[in-house]
């Protein structure tokens, strides 16, 4: 990273087994489970074709979780000098021994091979400096005042590191660097948006998305209102993976599962959904990699959520898998989790076709980049509403013919991914709950309930 | 701590900084939660840090950090000038903040039971005996029980001179039962959802909740629902209470009004606002009985301090005035924008790792002169919602729509049946325009709102509505996928 304190946080990072043995150390006979983050960001936003705001943080967080006789606390720190470690684990000690058994608490994990998984660390992309941030943002803003237009948006980088140890002998370790850029862009009432996420900031095509924004805006500028109701709707990957995320997480949480409010109850190996739509969870080598184990460190399986629209299973951690008397799938969440284990690596499978061969077989359609502010109304129906963003545009025999005001869909979900007609050849990585993957959709019979007034 | 602090004064002075300031922040926060008769979380945390600030040659750089020495605290601010002076290669003209007094200063929420100091078990044995009533029914497949304190010690300096420390302490505390069958499933919850009610103040606010003495009705009200007809599709008569009132409030007012918003500082991600500053004055937001407004000073309110993170000193004022559009969230960079010489002190930061922006201040709706019988009373064929269960709204904060726990169908003036899944949808300033009548001050509650994000990198802040319950006519309900 910038020169700076980070050279604190690198220590930090090397001395963590030591910290580690100090809190098992002094936690004594009790069950000590640590996970540690360190991490170091920095983001350089912008608007109206300056920099707004120019940031960067440090920080080292240390979770540790005591377990002693059916009774367990947990108490969080940043502060890891020898005064302060003990200060914690005492204070953790003290609220443990007033602690009311729970009968049904688990003991901590044992250790278990963990796969490598994918290099998700570069250490260019974790050395960017402010110069390099504020540069990729001026070369979007530079253009966009040529031809009038204004920019926003965010360059963002980061490096992180976590472990989870226990003092029954497992450790696991991930360390990775993320960059994105997201930008967009107004051209007088016209909108664009694009973005994307990488682990490798050589991945981002940074001219192809500021071009992509620029060309959304100029596109969408005096768009026309058009009656809500029921159309074919195109969602480039982002919107589909804002709504897919959600089918995913809901339905296929193993908490929300065995307490019977997902759509999947009832439903395993059934054909519910299009046979065009297929769903992994894959940490370990999917098109949405990340860390190969989960927060109680045990290691993160492969799990197929739903196969040619046939629903396959849900995910499990320890203890939502011994209440369905089946195996976890390493999908675990910091413990104690009020939600339970979700699938926060998903890869969508791409069918055939570009983006551009979906409009080419659309008749009559609504082609949407964006989804905003979507929430769930009834979440085990997925039912879902939310709005369209930066560029919507009417699609007629099979070519945009011109942008319209934005639309609020209120639409089952479940519904929805069974009226897929089509889904693109190419999954792009999209921001979502955790990693994804998503290509886009074509989506008949989808209802929008609303429109607004630009 | 203000000996630390001082380092960073020195550095931002000796760089020529216009501005400077360090805040450092020593946060305590305690989360208890019961769930289905076992504990769902239980932690204590402490994080200590600071976040530096410098405005150099009209150009901001933020960096902050933990390493608690004056060499790292010396480090941090010299990374943030290195970041101001690349945040000149894009700027339009200089950054210039609006003029504050230099302050030296101690404000501390006011409470009577500081709520760190009530045992662990105590807090347990009250949830627990919650839970054990919110489980007496085989169709409640969840109940839950929970409860925040936080308590965030503040020391602030400024290169204005500004010497400010603060003790902000809040209490928070929700139940909640959903009951399940034959595929539907539906969730009541006392005082209110999304993580409960929250006000400044300490234990005094959980004992005042009576939470074992509401759960039997929020259990028997969740499993009422699974067989209440579904709420109705159509254009209705509308009277919204509890906290959706609060978060109609919130979205379509306290967002829209965030003077960074209005100005496009926030259009790459939360959006921007259709309250926009040539509407200042004279736009008709609401009905002439529509007066929110802001209030920093407000006794129990979670955005209540002595000084936002600007060091400005806090203030109330309107932001909707008789209908009017009349103000704006603001702190010190852009208020001078609109032409107001002084920032009211809307500028806030998410602990110490974030960069202060421009917030939502506690914000209410006055209360009107209607009895509440009254309000119900007039309503020929209506419906009354409560208890926000999903929000939406558009960028702009224009198209809204909002899902609510509970409903009640009104015929005739009189609160008849119950429905479930209730729904309402509208435009912002059509919807308040439609507001006739606003229940009296008796029925007047402070709402918190607990969770509000905002900014890149994201930041929460805490913030509180206060609201009656009011009438709107002809909004459009029950919208359905």
């Amino acid at each position: 990273m910038h020169p700076g304190p980070a050279g604190s946080i690198v220590k930090i990072m090397k001395n963590i087994e030591t910290v580690c043995k100090k809190i098992f150390s002094l936690a004594g006979k009790v069950q000590c489970e640590v996970m540690a983050e360190v991490r170091e960001g920095a983001l350089t936003r912008f608007a109206d074709n300056v920099i707004s705001q120019n940031v960067a943080s440090s920080s080292a967080d240390y979770m540790v979780r005591l377990l002693d006789n059916g009774r367990t606390a947990k108490i969080n720190f940043n502060q890891a000098g020898d005064d302060s470690l003990k200060r914690a684990i005492i204070s953790g000690l003290e609220i443990l021994k007033k602690q009311k058994k729970d009968p049904a608490l688990l003991p901590l994990a044992k250790p278990r091979p963990v796969a490598p998984g994918k290099n998700l660390f570069f250490k260019e992309t974790a050395e960017l400096s402010p110069a390099y941030r504020a540069g990729k943002a001026a070369e979007l803003a530079k253009a966009c005042k040529r031809s009038g237009q204004i920019s926003c948006g965010t360059f963002e980088n980061s490096a992180s590191e976590l472990v989870i140890a226990n003092n029954l002998g497992l450790f696991a370790r991930h360390r990775e660097t993320s960059a994105t850029h997201s930008v967009t862009v107004r051209d007088r009432d016209g909108f664009g948006w694009a973005e994307r996420t990488a682990h490798d900031v050589n991945e981002i095509p940074f001219a192809l998305l500021n071009a992509s924004a620029r060309a959304k805006a100029a596109g969408s500028r005096a768009p026309k209102e058009i009656k809500a109701g029921r159309y074919t709707v195109i969602l480039e990957p982002q919107a589909a993976s804002d709504i897919l995320s959600c089918l995913a997480v809901f339905g296929f949480a193993g908490q929300l599962y065995n307490e019977g409010r997902s759509f999947i109850c009832g439903k395993l190996g059934k054909k519910l959904l299009s046979p065009l739509l297929t769903i992994e969870d894959n940490a370990l080598d999917g098109a949405a990699p990340g860390m190969t184990f989960d927060y109680e460190g045990q290691p993160r399986t492969k799990v197929k959520l739903i196969e040619n629209g046939i629903i396959k299973a849900p995910v499990h951690d320890r203890k939502t898998a011994k209440a369905a008397k089946t195996a976890s799938t390493g999908h675990a969440l910091p413990q104690p989790s009020y939600m339970g284990p979700i699938p926060l690596n998903l890869s969508v499978k791409p069918g055939q076709g570009t983006l551009e061969d979906l409009i080419k077989g659309t008749e009559r359609g609504i082609l949407v980049t964006q989804f905003h502010y979507t929430n769930m109304l009834k979440e085990q129906d997925v039912e879902m509403t939310g709005m369209t963003r930066n560029g919507t545009f009417m699609v007629e025999n099979g070519k945009i013919t011109f942008p319209v005001k934005n639309l609020r869909f209120t639409q089952n979900m479940v519904e929805a991914f069974s009226n897929v007609e089509a889904v693109s050849g190419e999954a792009v990585p999209c921001a979502a709950w955790g990693a994804m993957a998503c290509p886009a959709f074509r989506i008949k019979n989808f209802n929008f309930s609303s429109s607004t007034k630009f | 701590m203000f000996k630390l602090a001082a380092k960073a004064i020195e550095i931002a002075h000796k760089h020529k900084a216009e501005f400077g300031d360090i805040r450092i922040i020593e946060e305590r926060r305690q989360n208890l939660g019961v769930k289905n008769g076992e504990i769902s979380s239980l932690t204590d945390q402490v994080t200590l840090g600071y976040g530096i600030r410098v405005l150099c040659r009209g150009a901001w750089g933020f960096a902050s950090g933990s390493v608690m020495t004056e060499r790292a605290v010396a480090d941090t601010a010299l990374k943030a000038i290195a970041i101001a002076k690349a945040s000149r290669l894009l700027m339009a003209g200089r950054v210039r903040l609006a003029p504050e007094p230099a302050y030296t200063d101690f404000w501390q929420t006011p409470f009577t039971k500081d709520p760190f100091t009530i045992p662990v078990e105590t807090k347990l044995d009250l949830m627990f005996k919650t839970d054990a009533v919110l489980r007496k029914n085989k169709k409640i497949r969840v109940a839950s029980s929970e409860m925040r304190f936080i308590r965030e010690h503040q020391w602030h300096m400024t290169t204005d001179g500004s010497r400010i420390e603060q003790v902000l302490l809040s209490s928070g505390a929700n139940i909640s039962a959903t009951a399940v069958e034959n595929g539907d499933v539906q969730t009541r919850a006392y005082p209110c959802t999304h993580g409960g009610q929250t006000l400044a103040g300490g234990w005094e606010i959980i004992e005042a909740m009576d939470m074992p003495g509401h759960a039997e009705r929020v259990r028997d009200e969740a499993v009422a629902l699974l067989t209440a007809p579904a709420c109705p599709a159509g254009v209705s008569d509308l009277i919204i209470s509890g906290n959706q009132l609060a978060l109609q409030i919130h979205e379509s007012v306290g967002h829209a009004s965030e003077l960074d918003r209005v100005l496009g500082y926030e259009e790459s991600y939360a959006g921007s606002s259709f309250a926009t500053t040539d509407k200042l004055g004279h736009f008709r937001y609401g009905s002439p009985i529509v007066n929110l407004v802001a209030d920093a000073t407000l006794p129990g309110g979670l955005a209540t301090a002595g000084y936002d993170d600007d060091a400005v000193k806090a203030q109330r004022w309107h932001i909707v005035k008789d209908g009017i559009l009349s103000g704006y969230m603001t702190n010190r960079e852009f208020c001078g924008k609109i032409g107001k010489k002084r920032s009211r002190g809307s500028c806030r930061a998410d602990g110490y790792s974030n960069i202060p922006i421009t917030r939502i201040c506690n914000l209410s709706l006055m209360p009107g002169s209607t009895p509440l019988e009254q309000l119900v009373g007039e309503v020929k064929n209506g419906i009354m919602m409560e208890n926000n269960m999903s929000w939406s709204i558009d960028q702009k904060r224009l198209n809204f729509q909002f899902g609510c726990e509970i409903g009640w169908l009104i015929k005739n003036g009189k609160k008849t049946k119950m429905v479930k899944n209730p729904t309402y949808q509208g435009i912002t300033p059509e919807f308040w325009g439609s507001c006739d009548a606003i229940a009296d001050h008796q029925q007047w509650r402070l709402w918190g709102v607990a969770n509000c994000g905002k900014g890149q990198p994201g930041q929460t802040a805490m913030m509180c509505h206060g609201s009656s319950p009011a009438r709107f006519r002809k909004i459009k309900i029950g919208m359905h996928g």
